[in-house]
């Protein structure tokens, strides 16, 4: 059955927005405010939250959400202005401190400086949050579609019509099994993708309409595991920041430690993908992150809770990409929303979702939702906090191209200099064009880390700990184009990176029969988007898989 | 206490889990001091209610109406609505099938009754009954309770209690017709063709000896060897995800979170190294015996027995060693 062949049913929506995270929420919800307010003042035409429908892929709201969290409240108290008295807020930030680390000390830095400095911010678990901002979007009658991920985009022309959702109940091999149900053909006057960071729709609208921002994106890798540690030993609210080990000077990135309500603890390691190893390990490095003794003492004899990871957009404003086009609009991670010298994107996600809100009621009122009336949102962005906060910053991560103290160098220079630096704008790389090759005979890859069970995991155990779930009778939703550059150019230019990029053990080189080949546990995916990103030859394409798979990061 | 154990049956034949509740039941009846009911519901099953009254039990029910004789959760709530009414049980049990997910959870709030659904045990503290029931995929189990007057209602996870544990009485025990009343326009949906799931040519859960190879196996081409094993042991062969996912041998014979939980009297890992993963679905199991080379795998934190060795060397032998002592 090819997919030409499906009949599939239709629906017709005013607003479909994929993607139930911050972004996506807050300009479900905003509108359905703003139409709201429409309708009491009696304007025409007579417009109705009804129509907007928003497609989430994960099992429930909030399950596919990864963060920190520091939230800073300035996006969330204009779309929720009484939000403090019913949101899910862990802790408010009651000291903050950032640490350089070697291997064996910590030095506090005398001063915390300013983009890390957190007070009037909460600790939060990004779940529990947008699962009450779900609450929020359900009850002001918006349709909340969980289970169902925009497999592809229906274009009319250059013009987005709305997504086609994942088929439902087809077998490995791509046949319908009996529980076949075709996806929906959803259409819309305008199409939001929210899909947060590499987006697989985005992916292939910015590349098909040429969207692309002045610079390439630049992504993290952010892994995180919440743990239950013993009473005492960090102050809930608590928000640890630190550089140095066990990331070389070559490597951005940065850990964190923040102390939670009820003991528990959220760490996590961003490590910038545009190293130049190609056997660098970050979930490993992770692991040995926790073992420092500045670490450790707050984290052993607790227990390991939850675990996950996810990409996210450093690259900032250079390399935002246009965030219109006709019929469609790109808002939160997906659109590069997101401050890397602060490490905070949720405030910037929700006002982006917000000033979507607000292009849409006007496009809903005339009817013309082409790319020039579209286009205000571009404006509107520009004329708001979001360009004045990521304006100063705009070659904050290219600074770092050579390294943390170059970074830093950088850093100082643009803050004196309003964002200028040395260099204005700052160009960037993919970060895949970065790895350098394998020497000819280098010597083999030391085996896997495998950790001791207690304090530091394997990578399958903490797949286990993310709650990762898919059908496994499914086609592959990882798209490797060809599968013979694994074993013949890969295996001798660069080892397979796939099997040391990938936090979730999905990436495997087996040899059977002597032959090496590409194994694909696409059942252990926690859905971070890495390999889509990371993957030297660029063939790897990550594509949602039937909804509802995926990791459960209940309280991550 | 007055339990009652509701039991399913489809066309005639029993649903196994049925007696496996019923152990429970006549277990919990044991504890409290209780009187121990059983019901058939359905048309035509008065052979099975006479089945049910060899069991150490007070009485049966015999649920029977013509509209009950295909499974619809409008006749069915109405029927059991009524029948509870009339037996007037404290606890109602149910085996946690597909058919009493979908109806009892709508019996029990149409009474304005908590149901505790899936569980896997049970425990009397203090005269107080509390029931165990899985969280987080089996990695922790949260103690459930019931307030307020019962009845109360619960479901047991298959293989939470074992059906050969029933108890047979001294004598029969009597079977009660309960008469319904049930009208064709109460029964708002309309039973179609019962849905084949894909093919099920093996029940792991019901085999009493597993033979699991893991990645260990390193070839399809020594499947056979492991597959002779279980034979040998009058077992099924079963296998760790990697083995289904390369297509060694069909999905529904994987073990672990992502396929079947089983609880067989032995389980033989050959060559699993034993992630979590796969631990979760056979943990149960009632003696785990790990065959693998590596000194350090976790199968061995589970296992009762380890060998660490070949299982190259292993299997062989202990397959002859069987035959020889079976011949």
């Amino acid at each position: 059955m090819s997919p030409e062949s499906i009949e599939r049913e239709r629906l017709d929506a005013d607003v479909l927005i994929v993607g139930a995270g911050p972004a996506g929420l807050a300009c479900a919800l905003h509108l359905a405010n703003l139409i709201r307010k429409h309708n009491e003042s009696g304007a025409q035409p007579p417009l109705s939250a009804d129509n907007i429908y928003v497609l989430e892929k994960a099992r429930e709201p909030g399950a596919h959400q990864l963060s920190g969290a520091v939230l800073d409240p300035r996006g969330l108290s204009e779309l929720v202005p009484d939000f403090e008295k019913h949101a899910p807020l862990d802790s408010p930030v009651t000291d903050d401190a950032a640490y350089f680390l070697t291997r064996s000390r910590a030095w506090k830095f005398p001063i915390t400086p300013p983009p890390l400095r957190n007070r009037g911010n909460y600790v939060v678990s990004l779940n529990r949050l947008v699962k009450w901002m779900a609450g929020l979007v359900e009850q002001a009658s918006v349709n909340l579609f969980t289970q169902f991920a925009g497999a592809e985009i229906i274009y009319d022309g250059e013009t987005v019509a709305g997504v086609i959702t994942e088929d439902k109940g087809r077998d490995k091999d791509g046949k319908p099994k009996e529980n076949f149900t075709p996806g929906y053909e959803l259409r819309a006057k305008v199409t939001v993708l929210a899909e947060g960071p590499r987006g697989s729709l985005t992916k292939d609208l910015v590349s098909r309409l040429h969207l692309d921002g002045l610079n390439p994106q630049a992504y993290a890798i952010g892994i995180k595991e919440l743990w239950e540690v013993p009473a005492g030993r960090i102050a809930s609210g608590a928000v640890w920041h630190t550089m140095g080990w066990p990331l070389d000077s070559s490597l951005h990135g940065g850990g964190w430690l923040y102390g939670m309500r009820e003991n528990r603890v959220s760490v996590g390691l961003v490590a910038s993908l545009e190293y130049h190893d190609p056997r660098f390990d970050p979930h490993e490095a992770f692991q040995r992150y926790k073992t420092h003794p500045h670490l450790r003492r707050v984290l052993e004899g607790g227990t390991l809770v939850r675990f996950g990871a996810k990409t996210i957009p450093e690259g900032g404003w250079y390399s935002m990409p246009r965030p219109y086009a006709d019929g469609v609009l790109l808002i939160g991670d997906s659109a590069s929303f997101l401050n890397g010298q602060r490490l905070k994107g949720i405030h910037l996600a929700i006002k982006s979702g917000m000033l979507a809100a607000e292009t849409i009621l006007e496009t809903l009122r005339t009817g013309d939702a082409s790319a020039r009336t579209l286009s205000s949102f571009q404006k509107k962005v520009d004329e708001s906090w979001i360009k004045k906060e990521l304006w100063p910053v705009r070659n904050f991560h290219q600074g770092f191209e050579h390294g943390l103290y170059a970074g830093l160098f950088n850093t100082a220079l643009q803050m004196v200099t309003g964002g200028r630096g040395l260099v204005d704008p700052m160009r960037i790389r993919p970060g895949y064009e970065e790895y350098h090759k394998l020497a000819p005979g280098a010597p083999a890859a030391p085996p896997r880390f495998a950790g001791d069970g207690k304090l530091t995991f394997d990578r399958l155990t903490d797949v286990y700990h993310s709650g990762t779930r898919h059908e496994e009778d499914q086609p592959c939703h990882l798209h490797v184009a060809d599968t013979n550059i694994c074993a013949d150019r890969c295996t001798v230019e660069y080892g397979n990176p796939c099997q040391y990029f990938c936090p979730a053990a999905v990436y495997e080189i087996a040899r059977t029969a002597g032959a090496l080949r590409l194994k694909i546990n696409a059942s252990n995916c926690v859905h971070c988007k890495t390999c889509d990103i990371a993957d030297p030859y660029q063939i790897i394409t990550w594509v949602p898989p039937e909804g509802g798979g995926g990791p459960n990061y209940e309280g991550m | 206490m007055k339990i009652l154990v509701a039991t399913e049956q489809f066309a005639g034949a029993w649903n196994k889990t049925s007696w496996e509740t019923l152990a429970a039941g006549q277990q919990i009846a044991a504890e409290t001091n209780g009187h121990l009911a059983a019901l058939v519901i359905g048309k035509g099953v008065a052979p099975l209610a006479d089945e049910l009254a060899s069991a150490k039990l007070d009485e049966v029910f015999l649920v029977e109406h013509d509209l009950l004789a295909t499974y619809t959760p409008d006749g069915f709530k109405i029927a059991l609505a009524q029948a509870i009414a009339e037996a007037k049980p404290d606890l109602v049990l149910f085996p946690h099938t597909y058919q009493v997910r979908d109806f009892a959870p709508q019996l029990a709030a149409s009474l304005g009754k908590g149901m505790i659904g899936d569980c896997v045990g049970y425990r009397v503290e203090n005269g107080r009954l509390i029931f165990v029931r899985q969280m987080f995929q089996g990695r922790t189990a949260a103690d459930v309770s019931f307030e307020g007057a019962g009845p109360w209602f619960a479901s047991l996870q298959a293989g939470a209690f074992r059906g050969d544990n029933v108890a047979r009485g001294a004598a029969k025990a009597p079977v009660k017709r309960i008469a319904v009343k049930l009208e064709a326009a109460q029964i708002r949906t309309k039973p179609a063709e019962r849905f084949q799931e894909t093919k099920q040519a093996v029940d792991l859960t019901q085999a009493p000896v597993l033979v699991a190879v893991g990645r260990g196996i390193k070839a399809p081409e020594n499947i056979p060897l492991a597959a002779q094993l279980a034979k040998a042991l009058g077992g099924e062969l079963c296998a760790s995800r990697p083995i289904c996912d390369e297509g060694w041998l069909p999905m529904d014979r994987q073990v672990g979170s992502s396929g079947q939980t089983v609880a067989p009297k032995l389980y033989l890992a050959l060559g699993i190294s034993g992630a979590i993963q796969h631990v979760v679905g056979m943990k149960g199991a009632r003696t785990i015996v790990a065959i693998n080379k590596d000194e350090h795998a976790p199968i061995f934190e589970v296992a009762d027995y380890g060998i660490v060795g070949d299982i190259f060397e292993m299997i062989p032998a202990v397959t002859k060693e069987l035959e020889n002592t079976k011949a």
